[in-house]
């Protein structure tokens, strides 16, 4: 790590402002860098919660492939609901990370505008010196920035509002 | 053949639809948001509609308003079908015009003894 602005290692000839940009940039590069891991987590445990379900889904298959030949649609009312029935974890079991997909997309969607927002800062921050007309540049930067990320939670859609386990409650008007 | 309209943004959830109410007699008109429900609802006649709450484009919500607008949706019976559980929400969901509201995840049976009760 690089020390500035007379700390120890302080890069030479540098005035005290631009050694605060240097410091600053750093730091964003920083974040830039742990937002993006995060993201790519995030894929890995979406990947990982699809291929878990789908590895113990068999009693859903069954009911796809029945469906499919058309077996379970010819056949009896109470061997059509048996199957129904004998599939239900399975569908809870889809049904849960299907929800834990949406909130993981958009929790990945949050974090890609988070990145796009940091990278112009760090790349904006990269090309400034301490000339006062860059800096306001820079600021105004920021300022957009900040705007930006706080219309986040207005602009993206909530894709989920559940907050707990357990097959849903039904109710009529 | 009854026909239903489902209106869900996500395409397990409306895959699973499909299965449990095809393999039971009912027709399934599939839509991934609310806009495509309202062009699909009014393109076919669907004896009910079931429609998720966060979408893009349009929400549930804001469907079951676009729908009881039209004349032949007007008795038609529309449930939602959503995680969402908020008494807020369902009350937006009643001031709309929605016949009733379930919880996702749903489960099968239950859903289908709801259908025949609404359908018969």
């Amino acid at each position: 790590m690089n020390h500035v602005d007379g700390h120890p290692g302080a890069s030479p000839g540098l005035s005290p402002t631009q050694a605060k940009l240097l410091a600053l940039q750093e730091l964003v590069r920083r974040a830039a860098s742990q937002v993006d891991s995060a993201h790519s987590e995030i894929g890995e445990t979406r990947a990982i919660l699809k291929d878990a379900v789908e590895q113990l889904m068999p009693a859903f298959t069954a009911l796809r492939n029945s469906e499919k030949s058309g077996e379970l649609r010819d056949s009896p009312t109470a061997e059509r609901i048996r199957a129904i029935r004998a599939s239900g974890p399975a569908f809870s079991a889809l049904q849960f990370q299907d929800i834990s997909d949406q909130l993981l997309a958009h929790a990945q969607v949050r974090l890609q505008r988070l990145l796009a927002e940091v990278e112009g800062v760090a790349a904006a921050l990269g090309s400034s010196d301490a000339e006062p007309s860059k800096i306001e540049a820079l600021m105004q930067m920021v300022a957009t920035a900040n705007d930006n990320l706080a219309a986040l939670d207005i602009s993206l859609v909530k894709p989920v509002g559940k907050a707990h386990l357990g097959t849903g409650d039904m109710e009529f008007f | 053949m009854k026909t239903i309209l489902t209106v869900d943004d996500s395409p397990s959830i409306r895959q699973m639809l499909a299965y449990v109410l095809s393999s039971n007699g009912y027709q399934v008109i599939e839509a991934g948001d609310g806009e495509e429900g309202l062009m699909l609802a009014k393109a076919n006649r669907a004896d009910l509609v079931l429609t998720d709450q966060n979408m893009p484009k349009m929400d549930g919500i804001a469907l079951i308003k676009a729908l009881r607008a039209l004349p032949a949706y007007k008795q038609v019976p529309i449930m939602m079908l959503t995680t969402e559980s908020s008494p807020a929400l369902k009350q937006q969901g009643r001031d709309a015009g929605a016949t009733g509201w379930m919880v996702k995840p749903f489960d099968p049976e239950k859903l289908l003894e709801m259908l025949k009760k609404i359908l018969g």
